[in-house]
């Protein structure tokens, strides 16, 4: 089961070396450079999403544990440093962690280590609640920040 | 003379008022009487004028009947005259203007047509093509590295791609030919030689057909008129060579239009037709 992704990817990156071949043979001057820098434009999104995949599988299981670590552990702060202004980074951080949960790994080429980050930066917040109160949203925040930047560019 | 008695000066002064204001009334009614007879007068004469304007209406009327009528005459005239002997000029054939003359006036304006580089364009467009094909080879060794990279370096892999998305959106620019202004210079100077000859042999037989009197073919009278229009017979020539040279050059054969359908895309046959559109409606009206 793990072996497939890495399987698929060196195919991927043969597939890629191959295709690189033909263009350096061709060079930028000849008249067939556009059409097979294309091709080689799509070996190369394959790598990259084979790459993906290997990451997802990767870290699929660390992300939901961090997740579930996030959940129990904003249950914990809510109970032992009841606060309301540490609601908010509490809740906040529930939430990215229900996010996670349900989907570790999302679909774009950089996103399951974004989400990695993102889920981290939750927990880290959590853990930080009891002694910033609401000022540990900042950090959630910062996370989300970032996972949207590395999915969504 | 003063008078003492101030009454009695009052009432001098009020009769010399009151027969001023009696020589007033009077001016009055003489005044009303001459305005009248004169509105009388000027009445009469615009029925007058009105009854002529009427008049000179149906003249015009019947006038523009008659020559309605002798237009249709003439139409009939000139169909018999096209039906009978009478000998007809031909300007539909050009045996004497050969393939490699036309292929030669095409050419040339295709070379007038095509955009040609100066030397400092081409400079930059060489630098943009070193520039590009630099890129290039960066992008492919970018694309080599990721053929290698380990699954969890992400960075390097980011960097990589990022490397390798600088070329593909890119095109490399055309390279300007060393030898391409030449050869359009001189395919240009041809070019006008035979545009020149060819508009020698086709004024000729036009003059021809003028000095002989002969019938000018359908397409020819419904773009130039019937003749030169006076006094400009030189330009008429002028713009009936270049129609008929039009012709030749972009094989129209159409009997009734001289033109042909009008070209969709611009160009020396656009600028030319519109040309020749606009001449020749301005000789059909002189």
């Amino acid at each position: 089961m793990a072996a497939e992704p890495f399987a698929r990817l060196a195919d991927r990156q043969h597939a890629l070396r191959t295709a690189l071949r033909a263009l350096q043979a061709a060079g930028p001057g000849s008249p067939e450079f556009p059409a097979l820098l294309a091709d080689t434009d799509k070996e190369v999104e394959a790598v990259l999403h084979a790459r993906r995949d290997v990451e997802a599988a990767r870290l699929t299981v660390p992300n939901r544990a961090i997740a579930a670590g996030t959940a129990v552990a904003a249950l914990v702060v809510v109970i032992g440093w009841f606060d309301g202004w540490s609601l908010l980074s509490v809740l906040l951080a529930v939430a990215v962690a229900a996010a996670v949960l349900v989907d570790p790994v999302g679909r774009n080429i950089w996103e399951p280590r974004a989400r990695t980050g993102a889920i981290v930066a939750a927990l880290l917040a959590v853990l930080l609640t009891p002694l910033a109160h609401g000022w540990a949203a900042l950090a959630v925040v910062a996370g989300v920040a970032w996972w949207a930047w590395r999915t969504l560019r | 003379m003063k008078n003492i008695d101030p009454v009695k000066a009052l009432d001098d002064k009020v009769e010399r008022l009151k027969k001023d204001l009696k020589q007033l009334g009077d001016r009055i009614d003489n005044t009303q009487t001459d305005a009248a007879q004169q509105q009388l007068s000027t009445t009469n004469q615009i029925r007058d004028t009105t009854r002529k304007i009427a008049k000179t209406n149906e003249r015009v009327t019947e006038l523009a009947d008659s020559v309605h009528r002798l237009e249709r005459l003439l139409v009939a005239l000139n169909r018999k005259v096209r039906a009978g002997e009478t000998q007809k000029a031909d300007f539909d054939t050009w045996p004497e203007i050969e393939r490699s003359l036309i292929a030669k006036i095409l050419a040339g304006q295709e070379a007038y047509a095509r955009k040609t580089f100066t030397p400092q364009e081409a400079k930059n467009t060489r630098k943009a093509i070193a520039e590009y094909d630099r890129a290039a080879h960066e992008a492919i060794d970018a694309a080599e590295a990721l053929t290698t990279l380990p699954p969890n370096a992400e960075a390097l892999w980011r960097k990589k791609y990022k490397q390798w998305r600088t070329v593909t959106g890119k095109h490399r620019p055309e390279a300007p030919d060393e030898n391409e202004h030449a050869k359009d210079t001189a395919a240009k100077s041809a070019g006008n030689e035979a545009v020149a000859q060819a508009r020698e042999l086709i004024r000729t037989r036009i003059e021809g057909a003028v000095a002989q009197d002969l019938l000018f073919p359908a397409w020819f009278e419904n773009m130039l008129g019937p003749a030169a229009p006076p006094g400009k017979a030189d330009d008429w020539l002028y713009t009936a060579t270049d129609v008929v040279l039009y012709r030749v050059l972009h094989d129209v054969t159409s009997p009734a239009s001289a033109l042909g359908s009008p070209p969709q895309e611009q160009g020396h046959r656009r600028t030319l037709h519109d040309r020749l559109i606009v001449e020749c409606a301005d000789y059909r009206k002189a």
